[in-house]
């Protein structure tokens, strides 16, 4: 993160722009701060400062879009380097992330630290602890929409609910009139075919 | 294996059981002819779970014909030939049945040892037959056998801690059938979800023998640290069928999301019965305490 600074304020473009917009506005700025344009000039130290945090925000807002849409309302923490725990629970070295993690002084343990550390007992399979920490995460700061997806995700498998399945198992489907008749119809033509008749009239 | 992992039979069509039995007998006398006989009598309808899922995977071609059975020798009845590859099912029982074995000796009841002690000999050939194939796996499963044995000196494991090592041991088992490794990786995290939703199950149904015999149980440590008083008599606590509910549910969707994942097309109808309603209904058998290993109905309960 730029210094505490939204990356989106620093390129001054919207929270839902698009790769070529974020582009453009980078160049705009480029331009603008190009410390070659400060030679011999009063000003070089604060141009070339400006263009370091242009150019981070640049890379992490690129990076956001890249990475899918979870990630443009990441949310992170004052009291450790949750970007770095969040890389690592995504390149899947879990062991590495979890001593991050558990380094963490138990007073300073917030929201961030909850949801990622739920997500590691996730990814590991251990869903009962994944499930605790989601709810804590959840219960400290409820605005989190991306605390609340994982939670609702896990939430509803708890509740017993099952991705994939097949409609109708519990109910038997095909015993209306309508396929009854029909079924009669094909009974009926096969009859006839043999040389008998089912139906008379038809 | 343990015997919780089998079909919801009222919700099966006729020739799924049949493919399902056929699968069953086919690695029984896959056993026979690789392991010798008395292996076979340690077979449980999970290895024909296992198969099923070999064979889908693997896309190998199933060849069914009429064969006459030590269980039911005066009927032929539908049997998994030896064109149809069971190798791997029938390998990976004598595997984790040594293990059992080996572990019920070193930590068991006196009836348990001396049926353990019986039966070692007979598997000790088997077991190495089967090691020579799947050298790794058999590491693998002995390392998560250290493990549980571990944690149960150690009284203190939560349930996830508990479960870890069925779970790793189910990993490694499913994680061996994948064909590149994207599938393999599914794969692993379905064994893993299985080898919990097992684990739970089984600690669920040994609870009151536990109690009773002061055995080592995750749930009685669970009942410790939350105050929960149970003597044993009549239903299971609340708090804990809560959490069993939990953990089984949180489990199979887990499960659930790698099979879609999955997306396995042969035997589809059979595996969805397993999967979603299958494993449910033997879990919803434990709780309420009707369940037989035997897959027969308990004295005294009726069944639907």
């Amino acid at each position: 993160m730029t210094n505490g600074k939204d990356p989106y304020v620093v390129l001054g473009v919207s929270h839902g722009a698009t790769e070529e917009e974020v582009k453009a506005a980078y160049k705009e700025l480029v331009k603008k701060y190009h410390p070659d344009q400060y030679q011999n000039n009063p000003l070089q130290d604060v141009a070339s400062e400006k263009m370091a945090e242009v150019n981070e925000a640049y890379d992490e807002i690129i990076n956001r879009i890249r990475n899918g849409e979870y990630a443009s309302y990441q949310s992170t923490s004052n009291y450790f380097d949750s970007a770095r725990v969040r890389e690592l629970i995504q390149t899947g070295n879990i062991t590495e992330a979890d001593n991050i993690l558990s380094s963490v002084d138990p007073a300073r343990r917030d929201a961030e630290w909850h949801f990622l550390k739920g997500s590691v007992a996730y990814k590991r399979g251990w869903f009962n602890e994944a499930y605790d920490h989601f709810t804590q995460a959840h219960n400290i700061n409820p605005n989190n929409a991306e605390y609340a997806a994982a939670l609702n995700q896990l939430g509803s498998q708890r509740g017993g609910n099952m991705n994939g399945m097949p409609s109708g198992y519990y109910q038997n489907q095909s015993h209306d009139a309508c396929s009854c008749c029909c079924d009669l119809m094909c009974m009926d033509a096969c009859c006839e075919c043999m040389g008998g008749d089912l139906i008379p009239c038809c | 294996m343990f015997g919780y992992i089998r079909a919801y039979k009222p919700y099966m069509r006729m020739f799924e059981y049949e493919i399902y039995k056929s699968i069953y007998c086919g690695i029984c006398k896959d056993m026979h002819r690789r392991f010798g006989f008395m292996t076979r009598m340690t077979l449980t309808y999970d290895s024909a779970f296992l198969a099923l899922i070999d064979l889908s995977v693997r896309g190998k071609k199933l060849k069914v014909r009429g064969e006459r059975c030590i269980a039911h020798p005066w009927k032929k009845s539908m049997c998994a030939a030896c064109g149809s590859d069971l190798s791997f099912a029938s390998s990976v029982s004598v595997l984790l049945t040594y293990h059992k074995l080996r572990d019920d000796i070193a930590d068991s009841g006196f009836k348990k040892k001396l049926i353990a002690y019986a039966l070692l000999p007979f598997f000790k050939k088997a077991y190495k037959r089967a090691c020579v194939k799947y050298a790794d796996l058999s590491d693998r499963i002995s390392e998560a056998m250290k493990m549980q044995t571990a944690l149960e000196a150690d009284k203190s494991a939560g349930i996830d801690a508990a479960c870890e090592p069925t779970a790793l041991m189910m990993q490694a088992v499913f994680g061996e059938i994948g064909t590149n490794k994207r599938e393999k990786a599914l794969l692993a995290r379905f064994g893993y979800c299985l080898g919990r939703f097992v684990y739970i199950t089984d600690a669920l149904d040994d609870l009151k023998k536990d109690i009773e015999q002061g055995g080592y149980n995750p749930l009685i440590i669970y009942m410790r640290s939350h105050d929960i008083q149970w003597d044993g008599q009549g239903w299971f606590p609340k708090q804990i069928r809560e959490l069993c509910d939990a953990t089984v549910n949180m489990s199979l969707g887990q499960l659930a999301d790698c099979y879609v994942a999955l997306d396995m097309q042969r035997f589809r109808d059979i595996l969805d019965n397993i999967v979603y309603l299958g494993l449910k209904y033997t879990y919803n058998q434990v709780k309420t305490e009707k369940f037989n290993k035997r897959n027969k109905v308990r004295k005294g309960t009726t069944e639907l």
